[in-house]
């Protein structure tokens, strides 16, 4: 095209209105794209932003007495004036550790150590009751180098606690491993079967249909229904214990099902035909076609959908709030049966304390969380890269 | 007892082991039927399966309240037939026997009952709902619960539900959000799908399209969390400023964030559709001299959009079954209003209201959510048939 | 062949465990129960939990009426040893308790809580009456001559009450789900419309169809009284950003956020613990625990758990619960309670009349 005819064309006022709204759509699905990566990071900051100062946590340098006094009345081994800025929570403990440690009692030690909550928020800048004249105290304590901020490790070490200062996630992420473990045994080995089922056996009938129906129907069921159902399956009729691990992985793993089903069939299909006829040609009977063949090649995508299927899964709080683990359980479970809490239901727990302290809890708990399932789902993706056949 | 299972089966791990192994040497001999390891196989499942069965049994029987088999005679009538198992297993195995048959056959079984599993979930699921929404809808008349507009369940405990379960408030709720939703999802899902699969270059793609599906992997009580403590001040703050009244609690917040969460269910699924349409329909608009935009939205668009519109079907049962953004971030009150910035309810938050109120168990709020709940499930199911159906459609134009 | 094993292993245990019925020890005190009693009951939890060798209680919050209901199921230890509530026990639920085994039940009050009508700090302080806030949030009120029923008409406090400031009406108070809300029709509405005319006379003449008028208790639904969440903080900010509007919620709220609202008087009383303990502050109510005696011996603590949360520590004047917003009972009381559970006390349907 010669450079007149490209001038010429240009004075075409119609051609310029035609360029100037193809420009306009191009900007705008640039701009829509743009506006959806904005949220993504507004979301990101302001998550960090609200979490990241639950990560230190305020503690205070005391003389610790440690005798029979004190052993009966735990509020006198630290002296009056510390009293109302010293966690509680942490006082009490102290007649179990005496008993436990002898050597400590008929002794005074200099500790750092927690401070309430009031404390952690005034020095964090933020809303707190404290009255003015702890506020002095603290400023004088801050001036002596008596205060400080320092790693919040209570966070990672402790369960749920009615103590701001105390609470943590311990608990709670044991409870969610342990819902998801028999999420795994459970939906694992049902949703590849079924797939192997579906795609490598089924004859084209109508259970078949019925079935593949069923698996889509499932998937778009929304969760809070699946919560309905192992009430009154779980809970009610097979008498699995309440806000057991157990009846938590099993309704998470009927939720889970559809997604492995589909995956799995995905990364079965991808398997080209040859390799089968090849092994058939052998004399490979159709099971031994799909156990030594085309199961191997199709492992790495059903690995992939299975963590993606976790992950969903352990993000999942609906179906469990009506099952009974949005309970107050602090301890961390050491069994199946036992009653455990999940990171969601611990997060929306915290988020509907009135005690402003928790705030920055909840941010904290959502970060850990966040981090598990970005780490899960990158994952998935590195092993689909690494593994994946194409063919 | 659960100790005594776990000896059990452990013993029977060991022994099965050394069957395997005891088998497998004694059939080393290519005339055989099979290869080795089926007559292996075939041993332990003579060894495993009676048991369970018997298991199985005892347990069916004691769910059902009909006997009790007391785990005296269970453990020792187990391992009995454990052992009358592996004699038989054992003494079937000889050159002629068909075991790779036998062994397989009981694998087409397993995987038949393992895919009938989901069948039995969908089951489970509408039998526990349609039973307690049938005594729900014992009070309350079918007609009364979907026509009336009036949701005061409060004075419901007496026996008189006269006109005080209106549902509509509630749905209007839940659609009010949806709707808002999708205001947000789709224009900025279907635009991003476009700039990815046609102005974009490979690189951009492979970066966005991934990120995008973080929002999709953020869990929803993230989203409640950021929509109660962040958007809704934003959204409060934003009305006064043009002069409006904004509640905390309005249907706008929710809308806006379970939009953001959809964006990439509608970008990823309208990107691999776009994608799909042939090169070729591509080239020959853009050789009659259209411009890009021309040929996306003349061509390229019209030929994905089954595919978009089932996305779209997909975003809207996700919105409307979503729990926790509205439970934390909508309001409880039933209000048929088409003001945004004012509270509202939905469906899935008077679910979990009722069922972890205060309520009597029995009452007829309570029951109320079963109610909800088949309503929303066959809504849900609806959706899901109409977007099978258009993709389909969309299907049988290329292929 | 190590494959194998793994196979086998994990087919054979998955299988058993599966097949098997699931039994599980009681190791641990299971409480259900109001959730307004639950803050309390998990902070002596956590109390007992931290301070004994015992395991952490585990408390689920169900209301009240879904803890009687779990409680009330049986007598084995897969049914909760502890309920909360934050009414007493109706007749019918200890019916349903003695038709299921559960004979030995005793009754523990802890405290008070108090219903706080609270508004924002801006505000000068307010009297208003039962009768008041009633005509304020009914569905529907006598007309002026008090003759017949007609929708509330009134959206300004000064119509109802000339002394009453010029002011829009609008409550945001908990939602129907709520004991708080139960609670407070009892206190304010049933209580006076039992007892009036107006409404008795239109159950009197059609018993069946006008069950509702024995003892009205509706609540507006025109958007004057907004449901909101419980306890919700969301409440606090929507009372400071609108002065006009009062909330209704429980008093240990009232005292966390004393720095930002503050309680209008009732007939004169301020909520405050000690006109709440005494019974001057009308719109109280109690709470209590019911124990299941039979599960005392085979669930380790139990009764440390009991004793610990009727102790001076816990539910005395200045014990640790009071701080997060328990009313105390008079002494005497807590003397009661005390020497109640020491002996097991047994409640039985008389106690309930």
């Amino acid at each position: 095209m010669s450079k007149q005819v490209l001038a010429n064309m240009k004075t075409n006022k119609r051609l310029r209105k035609r360029y100037r709204k193809e420009k306009l759509f191009k900007g705008s699905a640039i701009f829509a794209l743009s506006l959806a990566a904005a949220f993504l990071v507004f979301f990101f900051y302001n998550i960090i932003n609200q979490g990241y100062s639950a990560l230190v946590q305020a503690q205070i340098l005391v003389d610790v007495q440690y005798n029979e006094a004190s052993h009966k009345s735990y509020r006198k081994a630290i002296d009056k004036s510390y009293r109302k800025i010293v966690s509680r929570g942490w006082l009490r403990t102290l007649p179990i550790y005496m008993e436990d440690h002898p050597e400590v009692m008929n002794t005074v030690r200099n500790e750092w150590v927690v401070a309430t909550a009031d404390v952690d928020q005034y020095l964090k800048g933020k809303s707190n009751r404290l009255k003015d004249k702890q506020k002095r105290q603290i400023d004088k304590l801050q001036e002596e180098g008596k205060v400080k901020l320092s790693f919040n490790s209570n966070f990672f070490t402790n369960g749920d606690s009615k103590m701001a200062e105390l609470a943590g996630i311990k608990s709670a992420l044991v409870g969610s491993i342990y819902v998801l473990i028999v999420t795994l045994l459970v939906a694992l080995p049902i949703g590849v079967m079924t797939a192997i089922y579906l795609e490598e056996f089924a004859p084209d009938n109508r259970l078949t249909q019925v079935i593949e129906v069923n698996i889509n129907n499932l998937a778009a069921i929304p969760s809070i229904l699946f919560g309905l159902l192992g009430l009154a399956i779980f809970i009610n009729f097979f008498g699995v214990p309440r806000s057991s691990a157990l009846v938590g992985g099993l309704t998470l793993a009927l939720m889970t099902l559809p997604v492995i089903i589909i995956t799995t069939r995905a990364a079965l299909r991808a398997v080209p035909h040859t390799i089968r006829e090849a092994a058939y040609g052998l004399g490979a009977s159709k099971w031994q076609t799909v156990w030594h063949h085309t199961l191997p090649l199709a492992l790495p995508g059903i690995l992939t959908g299975s963590i993606i299927g976790l992950a969903q899964a352990m993000g999942e709080t609906a179906p469990l709030l009506i099952i009974g683990m949005m309970a107050y359980i602090p301890d961390t479970p050491t069994g199946f049966t036992e009653v455990a809490t999940v990171l969601p239901a611990q997060i929306f727990t915290w988020a509907g304390e009135s005690i402003r302290a928790y705030e920055e809890r909840t941010a904290a708990a959502i970060l850990v969380l966040l981090s598990l399932l970005l780490s899960m789902n990158s994952l998935a993706v590195w092993l689909r890269k690494r593994f994946e056949t194409r063919w | 007892m659960v100790n005594s299972i776990l000896i059990l089966s452990l013993m029977s791990v060991i022994s099965g082991f050394f069957i395997l192994q005891h088998v497998k040497k004694k059939s080393l001999n290519s005339r055989w039927h099979s290869l080795p390891a089926y007559y292996a196989w075939f041993a332990v499942l003579w060894m495993v399966v009676p048991a369970l069965c018997l298991f199985f049994f005892s347990s069916v029987l004691h769910l059902l309240h009909l006997y009790d088999v007391g785990a005296s005679f269970l453990i020792p009538s187990t391992i009995l037939l454990t052992l009358w198992g592996t004699w038989r297993g054992l003494k079937q195995i000889n050159p002629e026997l068909k075991a790779r048959e036998s062994v397989e056959k009981v694998i087409r079984v397993s995987l038949v009952l393992a895919a009938s599993i989901s069948i039995l979930t969908t089951i489970g699921i509408v039998l526990a709902i349609i039973f307690e929404a049938m005594q729900f809808f014992h009070i309350v008349s079918v007609w009364e619960f979907i026509t009336g507009t009036h949701w005061a369940p409060d004075d419901a405990t007496d026996g008189n539900t006269q006109g005080m379960f209106g549902s509509i408030p509630v749905f209007a709720g839940t659609f009010m959000i949806t709707i808002i939703a999708m205001c947000v999802a789709v224009p900025i899902g279907i635009l991003s799908a476009v700039y990815m699969s046609e102005y974009a270059s490979e690189k951009v793609r492979n970066t966005a399209k991934p990120a995008l599906e973080i929002l999709a992997g953020v869990p929803t009580v993230v989203y409640g969390f950021f929509a109660a403590i962040t958007v809704s001040p934003l959204v409060v703050k934003f009305a006064d400023a043009v002069g409006l009244h904004a509640d905390y609690t309005n249907a706008l917040t929710p809308g806006i964030v379970m939009g953001i969460m959809i964006i990439p269910f509608i970008s990823s699924l309208s990107d691999d559709v776009i994608r799909a349409v042939p090169r070729s329909l591509r080239d020959a608009s853009l050789a009659l001299g259209t411009t890009m935009s021309e040929t996306i939205v003349r061509i390229v668009l019209p030929a994905a959009l089954p595919g978009i519109i089932a996305a779209c079907l997909l975003g809207i049962s996700r919105a409307l079954g979503e729990t926790m953004i509205v439970v934390m971030a909508a309001g409880l009150r039933p209000n048929l209003t088409w003001n945004p910035l004012e509270g509202m309810t939905t469906v899935t938050v008077r679910i979990v209201d009722a069922l972890t109120g205060d309520q009597a168990f029995d009452s007829p709020e309570t029951l109320s959510a079963f109610g909800l709940g088949l309503v929303l499930l066959i809504i849900t199911l609806m959706l899901n048939v109409l977007s099978i159906y258009v993709i389909r459609r969309f299907r049988s134009q290329y292929e | 062949m190590k494959k194998q094993i793994f196979a086998i292993a994990a087919v054979a245990a998955t299988c058993f465990t599966l097949g098997a019925n699931i039994a599980h020890a009681e190791e641990r005190i299971h409480i259900v129960g109001s959730s307004t009693v639950y803050p309390f009951a998990s902070y002596t939890a956590e109390e007992f939990g931290q301070t004994t060798r015992y395991k952490t209680p585990v408390i689920e919050s169900t209301g009240s009426g879904g803890g009687m209901k779990l409680f009330c199921a049986g007598d084995g230890l897969n049914t909760p040893d502890i309920t909360n509530a934050s009414r007493r026990m109706k007749a019918k639920e200890f019916k349903l308790c003695a038709k299921n085994g559960v004979n030995d039940i005793t009754e523990v009050v802890i405290g008070f809580d108090g219903i706080a009508i609270a508004q924002s700090k801006a505000n000068k302080g307010i009297n208003l009456t039962r009768k008041q806030i009633m005509l304020a949030v009914a569905a529907e009120v006598p007309n002026k001559a008090g003759t017949a029923l007609i929708p509330n008409p009134y959206h300004k406090w000064n119509e109802i009450d000339a002394s009453l400031p010029n002011r829009p009406i609008i409550f945001y108070g908990p939602p129907t789900s709520s004991g708080t809300r139960d609670a407070f029709q009892d206190l304010v509405m049933k209580h006076l419309t039992k007892h009036m005319d107006v409404y008795t006379k239109l159950y009197k003449a059609d018993k069946k169809k006008n069950k509702k008028y024995k003892k009205y208790k509706t609540i507006r639904t025109d958007g004057v009284y907004v449901p909101s969440g419980e306890n919700d903080n969301l409440i606090v900010q929507k009372l400071i950003k609108d002065k006009n509007a009062f909330g209704i919620f429980g008093y240990s709220f009232l005292e966390e956020n004393s720095d930002r609202v503050s309680a209008a008087s009732i007939e004169g009383v301020q909520p405050e613990p000690d006109a709440i303990s005494s019974g001057k502050y009308p719109v109280s109510r109690s709470l209590q625990f019911y124990v299941k005696n039979d599960h005392l011996k085979k669930v380790k603590g139990m009764q440390e758990y009991i004793n610990l949360f009727v102790s001076e520590d816990m539910i005395g004047r200045d014990g640790n619960l009071t701080d997060i917003g328990l009313i105390p009972l008079p002494d005497a009381r807590r003397e009661k309670a005390r020497h109640d559970t020491s002996v097991h006390k047994k409640l039985t349907l008389a106690d309930l009349k």
